[in-house]
């Protein structure tokens, strides 16, 4: 049975994390599909979470296509698996990002730094995303 | 809702029955001790059976030796009726206010007057039992004892026939009326103690003997007799004042008696025949022992109207919305 | 606003009271859909305590009106009392009462009540149902109380302040049993807290209250989107007056700027997210002559 955690100091939106959990698992191989993914009741009892949050979370993940919800039996792994990323796109991205990190190093800046910077790009793009 | 008002009273009820059972106990056992010296020894004085006034005498005295006792111990069992009723009705309110529980039991559903209706309602059947069964072993218990000193004594028509229950729905209604405002179950204990004695106290010595006109009882002085006679002869009947008036009727002062003496001394009569001749009179203002009833049914209609008033505000208390 | 009505599970229309001289409440206008958790929060005194009592007919209003699911509180029957299940401060339970006298006053007080259920909830609790109630840990009461107006399936649930004097573990399990019972049966939570930390989780709509007052109230996630968080340099023109910033905080040589639905005051500044507390705390911390009129707006008329 998959395990759902909660960070509630992120500043992530719990949905999120959820969905983002899923989409992870995924890529990581913790999912297969055909999975069964715990059912509402349960992660709210586990969790002491909003049980629309699960809702809210499980019903991206279908239009996503990761999942689908089957009345009465529960919220499975789709058969297809719906690769988000393929491996070449996955390569070439860790290549650029090395890069780019020997270059932010080569520049003076340390660990901490570096994901400031990150930190705030990525915000910012979101940001701009919700505008 | 009835299980609800046994169980959360249920010690208390628990401890009252238990305290009156002990007292019952004791009064069963000296009781019957009691009745079977009167009936063998000194009922045959009062139903004019007996020949030898002396050894009635002899009787009486050790009859009043040895029960004498039990006649002011029964003036302590002015407290059971404020014990039961206070008991019972301070915390009613008070307690579930100062714990918060009234939270609790106004959210279930159960709509307020009738959770109030059916407190007040079993409580109340509640100590009208246990206080008149015990007040009816009382009147058992002081049958000889009326029969010598009359109903009216302090440890006789308080504790008998109907008012203790009367007294104790009083307590209660105190008690709970002063819990509802006062909002702590010692407090309102307090209160409702001192509210009891002051009551008790105005309406025994100031207003019972006033239920009814007194009768006046107006007698001659015989000539020659050895001893001024008081009372009405009746024992049982309720002396308020007595006294003595001239031939005109005017009430004579104790100092006017004492000149009385000197003077009969001087013309060397005795002192009732001096009385006699001058026209001297007896008077006593009292109640018949034939009122006993009238003035119980009026005592208890005084607290149980007392007691109306004071439900009510606790009625007023529980229909206010507040906390 | 009609659709809403009929989807409220509460509503408040200028709510007022007043003990003695004191106003507790004042100008109190909300709408809680069906279904939502709700939190209510704010310093201690701010009236959470009067909110909720006024809820569940325990007062009465001075002022104004409340609604819940359609009806007045102070409906004094017993099918308008069984619909709301209420948890006061300090979980109230009769100390003398074992666990199992507990259900049974529950089953006797109410028009349904699920005494097995909530049996089967304590005891894998581990709660035994033979001990009094006073001999209880606070924990373990905080889940006797919350079981006993769970079961007597409301379709509303209030509680006041149901986690303060609760240890974290202690906290953890009532807020599971309390979603679990969600989960289950759909029940509307309005719950008070004067702890903004672990809200997000569990509750979908706020309301804040402060001095009396509602400050702010609404769907989280939709005041969450409204508002932003804007860095920049140090700016003092006037920024407090416009009616789109709720604070602004001065460094030496920054201001964050605490906005809603508003454009930076100028280009440059950098947005970010805010999270829950920093929000709230943003209103409360507000001077009160901003006034109720403009703040209490309600947001998120989700369909």
């Amino acid at each position: 049975m998959f395990v759902f955690r909660l960070d509630s100091g992120s500043g992530v939106p719990p949905y999120l994390q959820l969905v983002h959990q899923v989409r992870q698992a995924l890529l990581l191989g913790f999912l297969q599909p055909g999975d069964r993914l715990p059912l509402i009741r349960e992660v709210v009892e586990s969790l002491a979470i909003n049980p629309n949050t699960v809702a809210k979370a499980y019903r991206q993940l279908e239009n996503e296509a990761l999942v689908t919800g089957r009345p009465g039996q529960g919220t499975f792994i789709n058969q297809t698996p719906t690769a988000t990323v393929s491996p070449a796109t996955y390569t070439s991205l860790r290549r650029g990002l090395q890069a780019w990190l020997d270059r932010a190093y080569a520049a003076g800046l340390d660990e901490q730094a570096i994901n400031a910077l990150f930190t705030s790009i990525h915000r910012e793009a979101k940001v701009e995303d919700v505008a | 809702m009835i299980w609800l008002t046994w169980r959360q009273h249920r010690a208390e009820a628990i401890a009252a029955t238990a305290v009156l059972l002990v007292l019952s106990a004791i009064l069963v056992i000296v009781g019957l001790a009691m009745h079977a010296t009167f009936d063998q020894n000194i009922a045959s004085c009062f139903d004019g059976s007996a020949v030898d006034r002396d050894v009635c005498s002899t009787n009486l005295q050790a009859f009043q030796k040895t029960f004498g006792s039990a006649t002011t111990a029964l003036i302590l069992l002015n407290a059971v009726p404020l014990a039961v009723g206070a008991l019972l009705g301070a915390p009613l309110l008070a307690h579930e206010l100062e714990t918060g529980t009234l939270q609790l039991a106004w959210t279930q559903a159960v709509p307020r007057m009738r959770w109030l209706a059916v407190k007040v309602v079993s409580l109340m059947t509640l100590i009208v039992v246990l206080t008149g069964a015990f007040a009816a072993l009382i009147t058992w218990f002081r049958q000889p004892l009326d029969t010598l000193y009359g109903t009216y004594d302090a440890g006789a028509f308080d504790v008998e026939a109907i008012v203790p229950a009367a007294y104790a729905l009083f307590a209660f209604t105190a008690g709970a009326a002063a819990g509802a405002l006062l909002r702590r179950s010692i407090s309102a204990i307090t209160v409702s103690l001192l509210a009891y004695v002051a009551v008790r106290v105005t309406v025994e010595s100031g207003l019972r003997p006033r239920y009814r006109a007194p009768l006046t009882l107006v007698e001659n002085i015989a000539a020659g007799s050895h001893g001024i006679a008081i009372g009405t002869g009746n024992r049982s009947d309720w002396t308020l004042d007595e006294g003595f008036a001239d031939a005109g009727g005017r009430h004579l002062a104790s100092t006017d008696i004492n000149t009385f003496d000197d003077a009969a001394r001087d013309a060397g009569v005795s002192l009732t025949t001096y009385m006699h001749d001058h026209g001297i009179q007896r008077w006593v203002s009292y109640h018949p022992a034939s009122r006993f009833w009238e003035f119980q049914f009026i005592e208890a209609g005084i607290f149980l109207t007392l007691a109306a008033v004071l439900l009510a505000v606790v009625v007023w208390r529980v229909k206010r919305r507040a906390l | 606003m009609t659709a809403l009505d009929a989807d409220s599970a509460l509503r408040t229309d200028g709510l007022g009271k007043r003990f003695r001289q004191t106003w507790a409440l004042r100008d109190c206008t909300l709408t809680i859909p069906v279904g939502r958790v709700a939190a209510l929060v704010g310093p201690n005194g701010a009236g959470k305590t009067t909110l909720l009592r006024l809820l569940v007919g325990l007062l009465a209003p001075t002022r104004g009106s409340v609604e819940v699911l359609g009806q007045s509180p102070t409906t004094n029957t017993s099918q308008a009392l069984s619909r709301v299940g209420f948890l006061a401060q300090e979980h109230p339970l009769y100390r003398r009462f074992t666990v199992a006298d507990l259900l049974r006053f529950g089953q006797a007080c109410n028009l349904r009540f699920d005494r097995d259920l909530a049996q089967r909830r304590l005891s894998a609790l581990g709660i035994p149902l033979d001990r009094k109630a006073g001999a209880l840990s606070g924990g373990q009461q905080a889940q006797v109380s919350l079981a006993l107006a769970v079961a007597k399936r409301p379709d509303l649930l209030v509680l006041d302040e149901p986690l303060a004097s609760l240890d974290p573990v202690a906290r953890r399990e009532f807020l599971q049993s309390l979603m679990g019972a969600v989960a289950d049966d759909g029940v509307t939570v309005v719950f008070s807290s004067h702890v903004i930390g672990e809200l997000e989780r569990v509750c979908d709509h706020i309301v804040v209250l402060n001095h009396g007052r509602i400050v702010l109230s609404g769907d989280i996630e939709m005041l969450l989107a409204e508002h932003r968080m804007l860095l920049g340099p140090r700016t003092t023109n006037d920024l407090d007056r416009s009616p789109n910033v709720i604070e602004a905080i001065h460094a030496d040589r920054h201001t964050t700027v605490l906005v809603r639905d508003g454009a930076a005051p100028a280009p440059g500044w950098q947005p970010q997210p805010v999270s829950l507390e920093e929000l709230v705390l943003g209103y409360l911390r507000r001077p009160a002559h901003h006034g109720t009129g403009s703040t209490t707006r309600e947001s998120g008329a989700e369909a």
